[in-house]
């Protein structure tokens, strides 16, 4: 065959016609195939947006918060849902306690690279866990820079307590063997209007728990404040901010701590 | 041509043997191996197994608590080795179809032993997959609930494409030997049956030839990007974390390189030892090994320069989380490790091959000098793997603490070491099994003339081609999302979610007009003014019909709202109560917000104006402490701050949605798809549809006498 302007005009008017057609078809089924609307499980209880604050000047490491998790939830051994770290930005400014629960992510990396959606994230930020999804591949755990999750290696040792009640997403307890652990807020708790396990026994009144849509956190001591304002005035942080997880945690700075710093504790304990 | 079309082979009708030479009898005798050497080799492999097994059976009674992976490191030697096997099967894609489509004759003696290895390989890296899972019973989860948004996914999806596409990729040119093999006396006649099943009737008609050609050319096509595709989407299981080490966007192509690297060796170490062990001289000629040697020789080169670029610009900052890995690496608990990993794994087995392939002195060195590098590429290559996935899980970002001290190092367990052996003598053995049972060497391509093999590449791509391999995939596509369409459109939204309740009014309480605080605005936000009308106009025609660019953007910048609440205080006379202090609290969830107190003005009244950033109907508490001749007195009303936001996943989340994300799904799905489109139309259409219509259309008395030309036309 010739080549000729005019087959090629034809040629590229050709094309042309295909990619609009695919771009028309595009718009067309786009819209309906992929509408979103949430699945059931998605959708929380409450319409809350569910925000912790932690006053690492009030935290003095006592670990109250990760017994009282611990007993609540019937936390597997060697499993801490919310842990407290010694941690140390440089040396010259010395350590501070920092306790660490699941940061409920915006963003959340491992809610993205659930291969199942056993991990998902509710309408009041809670990141959940469905233990009986879950297919125990453990990819959430590389996705989080947190550390906040842990796997049931072996079958965990059961207690009467915890076996009295049936599984549910909402406890994530009798736990079982091969899947992902976490914090998850103690959505029952919530439904029940009392604040999560570790701010409710917290005795230093360090984490405050409350909805972030009502502008206000409350701790174990019924101290209630503004929230917007104790993040903004208390030069409040989220961990890694850098890496854009946009965490529902915030936290408060180590300072005019009124008692002893790790260092100064092991020193003299 | 005169001397092709006497030539053209016509194994035709079954029955008759085929015309052999000496070599090819002596390759078909390694249908028959048998023998104490095969009996030992074969059992030392299935004891192995054997014991694989009865480990991954303790694994499987007791949990993962059998291996030495825990909570800090919690991926250990089985992603290690999921990843090497994944790469080692690069082999095949790389010898035959890169081979294939750049028409390099000398490939011809090791396609079907690097096939081979890919269809092993592969098998093997998919259950290692399996094998390290916490709960394999749940494994069909994947597919009952699989999210696309998830790189795990993506790892079923593409490996399982490819595994099919390698198997039929194997098949194809074994079509015809299949026909050869059943048509001589090499093997007994209950493997002669099966071979007649499998070779689908192959006459050997040209008609038969030319579909065969252009199915396997298309295959060869097609199996290029998806080999590459695997290798990254494996690579994306890390890069898509955040973790230092693995947050990196050279990943995909080192993944690639590394495995093509790996995969070639493979190949190299396979012809080295089949060549002694099979006798196969006749057939591995020097200058396979030379050619082969010079394409590893390259990739080890690449390899290395993917590491030094990897390594460097990480090192050469030493920056952030990455700061703690690369200490580690380079000169902490790793490093004798590491370094002998990058020695003994790329530099070394370069330096030889450089020596046994260039001065010409040391050439007769050719053959071993390849088989030891390439076993050291390998080794290397699997401990680079485990390089890669150990020690990045073992510096996190938050320090490991409170936790036992072989917590925080990761030390395989006898199982892991049980199952990873298992692992590779499974793949020995299935590749044992798969040289015994097929023609190690594919025998018609491998006879002195090849007829049609010279021909289709070009015919592969003619205009009648393109119109099916076109058609049919749109075809099937567009019934795929006729079908997704028709399916979704039924489940559309049967309601709207309740809107909040409407406002209850208070007489005490206003809402003030809203004024704008001044808030800081960030300058990366801002669209560009320059370009920001005409990138609207450009993107008009097209929007996005799922992306919102205005709604994502954190909504907690917005302003306040401000409300004032104004309270009278009087007496029961009704006269004003002057100058007393009331106190306001507005009472939340889980405790009351204090507004602080203030005292009534001249007419009684005193008013407080809240901004804060909330939304919904609280009460206000009102409260009167009283003085000598007032009793206390405390009253609520309910304010509404405004509706409260319907709720939803949060905006600014990427790609964390409970359904399909088209985003990120339309690309893999259409990939994906496109390859399983291709499989179809090469192996249901061409191979199984068109060639039985060709041949009862060319009757068994055209015994393929027919002229060549016309599959060149």
């Amino acid at each position: 065959m010739a080549v000729t302007r005019r087959g090629f005009v034809h040629f590229l008017a050709q094309g042309a016609g295909t990619v609009a057609a695919v771009g028309v078809a595009w718009k067309a089924s786009v819209s309906k195939v992929f509408h979103e609307v949430l699945p059931s499980r998605s959708i929380a209880p409450g319409n809350q947006k569910w925000v912790m604050v932690i006053d690492l000047a009030k935290c003095d490491g006592c670990r109250d918060c990760t017994k009282a998790c611990n007993a609540m939830h019937f936390v597997p051994p060697m499993q801490e849902w919310i842990k407290v770290y010694e941690v140390e930005d440089n040396s010259a400014a010395g350590s501070y306690f920092l306790p660490r629960t699941c940061m409920h992510c915006d963003n959340p990396p491992c809610v993205r690279g659930c291969p199942v959606g056993a991990t998902y994230k509710r309408t009041d930020g809670v990141v959940m866990m469905d233990q009986e999804r879950c297919i125990g591949c453990r990819n959430c755990i590389a996705q989080c820079p947190y550390s906040a999750r842990a796997f049931n290696w072996s079958e965990p040792p059961h207690t009467q307590a915890e076996l009295a009640q049936p599984y549910s997403v909402e406890h994530n307890y009798p736990h079982r063997k091969g899947v992902v652990e976490k914090c998850i807020f103690c959505p029952e708790m919530l439904r029940m209007g009392m604040l999560p396990g570790c701010a409710e026994k917290c005795t230093m009144g360090a984490i405050y728990f409350g909805d972030e849509l009502e502008d206000a956190v409350t701790n174990s001591k019924g101290e209630t404040i503004q929230f917007s304002k104790i993040a903004a005035k208390g030069a409040g942080f989220r961990l890694m901010e850098e890496l854009g997880t946009e965490p529902r945690v915030y936290y408060l700075p180590p300072v005019n701590r009124k008692y002893p710093s790790p260092t100064e504790k092991h020193m003299h304990g | 041509m005169k001397d092709r079309d006497i030539e053209l082979p016509h194994y035709g009708s079954v029955g008759l043997p085929a015309p052999m030479n000496a070599r090819e009898a002596s390759l078909l005798g390694t249908l028959q191996m048998s023998g104490r050497a095969f009996g030992i080799w074969v059992t030392m492999l299935g004891a192995f197994v054997l014991w694989g097994v009865f480990a991954y059976s303790l694994q499987w009674r007791h949990g993962l608590v059998e291996t030495g992976m825990r909570d800090q490191i919690s991926w250990g030697l089985y992603i290690s080795n999921f990843v090497f096997f994944i790469g080692i099967s690069h082999a095949g894609t790389l010898i035959s179809a890169i081979l294939r489509v750049t028409d390099a004759g000398w490939r011809r003696p090791i396609t079907r032993m690097a096939e081979g290895i890919t269809v092993v390989a592969l098998c093997i890296g998919g259950s290692m997959v399996l094998i390290d899972l916490g709960r394999p019973d749940r494994a069909l989860n994947l597919f009952r609930y699989g999210r696309i948004q998830s790189p795990i996914v993506w790892d079923v999806l593409s490996v399982s494409t490819y595994l099919t596409g390698c198997l039929i990729y194997f098949y194809l040119p074994l079509i015809p030997d299949l026909a050869i093999v059943a048509g001589t006396g090499a093997i007994g006649s209950l493997r002669r049956r099966v071979f007649r099943f499998l070779s689908l009737g192959w006459t050997g008609s040209s008609a038969e030839w030319r579909l065969l050609e252009k199915s396997i050319s298309v295959m060869a096509v097609a199996i290029i990007p998806l080999a590459i595709s695997v290798h990254t989407v494996v690579s994306w299981i890390f890069a898509m974390t955040l973790r230092p080490g693995w947050d990196s966007s050279i990943f995909g192509p080192y993944f690639v390189v590394g495995a093509i690297y790996s995969g070639a060796a493979a190949v190299v170490l396979a012809m080295c030892i089949l060549r002694s062990a099979l006798h196969l001289e006749d057939y591995l000629e020097p200058v396979h090994y030379r050619n082969l040697g010079l394409l590893l020789l390259s990739f080890s080169l690449l390899y290395l320069y993917f590491n030094v670029n990897e390594y460097l610009t990480v090192g050469y900052k030493f920056q952030g989380g990455e700061k703690l890995l690369l200490e580690r690496l380079f000169f902490g608990d790793y490093a004798p490790y590491f370094w002998t990993v990058q020695a003994v794994g790329v530099v070394f087995p370069m330096l030889l091959m450089i020596a046994v392939l260039g001065p010409r002195r040391y050439r007769h060195f050719t053959i071993p000098g390849l088989g030891v590098a390439s076993f050291l590429a390998i080794i290397g290559a699997w401990a680079k793997r485990y390089l890669i996935v150990v020690p990045t899980l073992s510096s996190p970002f938050l320090p490991i603490q409170r936790v036992p001290e072989q917590w925080s190092h990761y030390s395989p367990t006898w199982v892991e070491w049980s199952i990873t052996s298992a692992a590779f003598a499974a793949f020995l053995l299935l590749y044992t099994m798969l040289i015994k049972f097929f023609p190690v060497v594919s025998v018609w391509e491998t006879r002195p003339e090849e007829p049609i093999a010279e021909v289709p590449v070009r015919a592969g791509f003619g205009p009648p081609v393109w119109g099916h391999a076109v058609r049919v995939p749109l075809l099937l596509i567009g019934l795929l999302l006729g079908g997704a369409i028709l399916a979704r459109a039924g489940d559309a939204p049967k309601g709207k979610p309740s809107t909040p309740q409407p406002p209850l009014l208070t007489i005490a309480w206003k809402a003030l007009p809203a004024s704008e605080t001044p808030r800081i605005e960030d300058a990366r936000n801002a669209p560009s003014p320059l370009f920001a009308g005409r990138l609207s106009a450009i993107a008009r025609p097209f929007p996005v019909p799922w992306s919102q660019p205005e709604s994502r953007r954190p909504d907690n910048n917005g302003s306040y709202q401000e409300i004032q609440v104004s309270a009278q205080l009087r007496s029961s006379q009704g006269a004003p109560l002057m100058y007393q202090p009331v106190g306001f609290s507005l009472k939340t969830l889980f405790g009351s917000v204090d507004l602080g107190a203030r005292p009534t003005d001249d007419e009684g009244k005193v008013e407080v104006v809240i901004r804060d950033r909330r939304h919904g109907t609280y009460p206000v508490i009102v409260a009167y402490a009283g003085d000598g001749s007032n009793r206390p007195i405390r009253s609520q009303a309910l304010v509404d701050f405004g509706a409260r936001p319907l709720p939803a996943l949060p905006t600014v989340g990427v790609l964390v949605g409970p359904d399909f994300s088209p985003e990120i799904g339309l690309p893999f799905l259409c990939f994906y798809g496109g390859m399983w489109c291709v499989f179809a139309y090469c192996v249901g259409y061409l191979v199984i549809w068109r060639m039985r219509r060709a041949r009862e259309t060319w009757p068994q008395v055209q015994p393929a006498r027919c002229r060549p030309e016309e599959s060149v036309g």
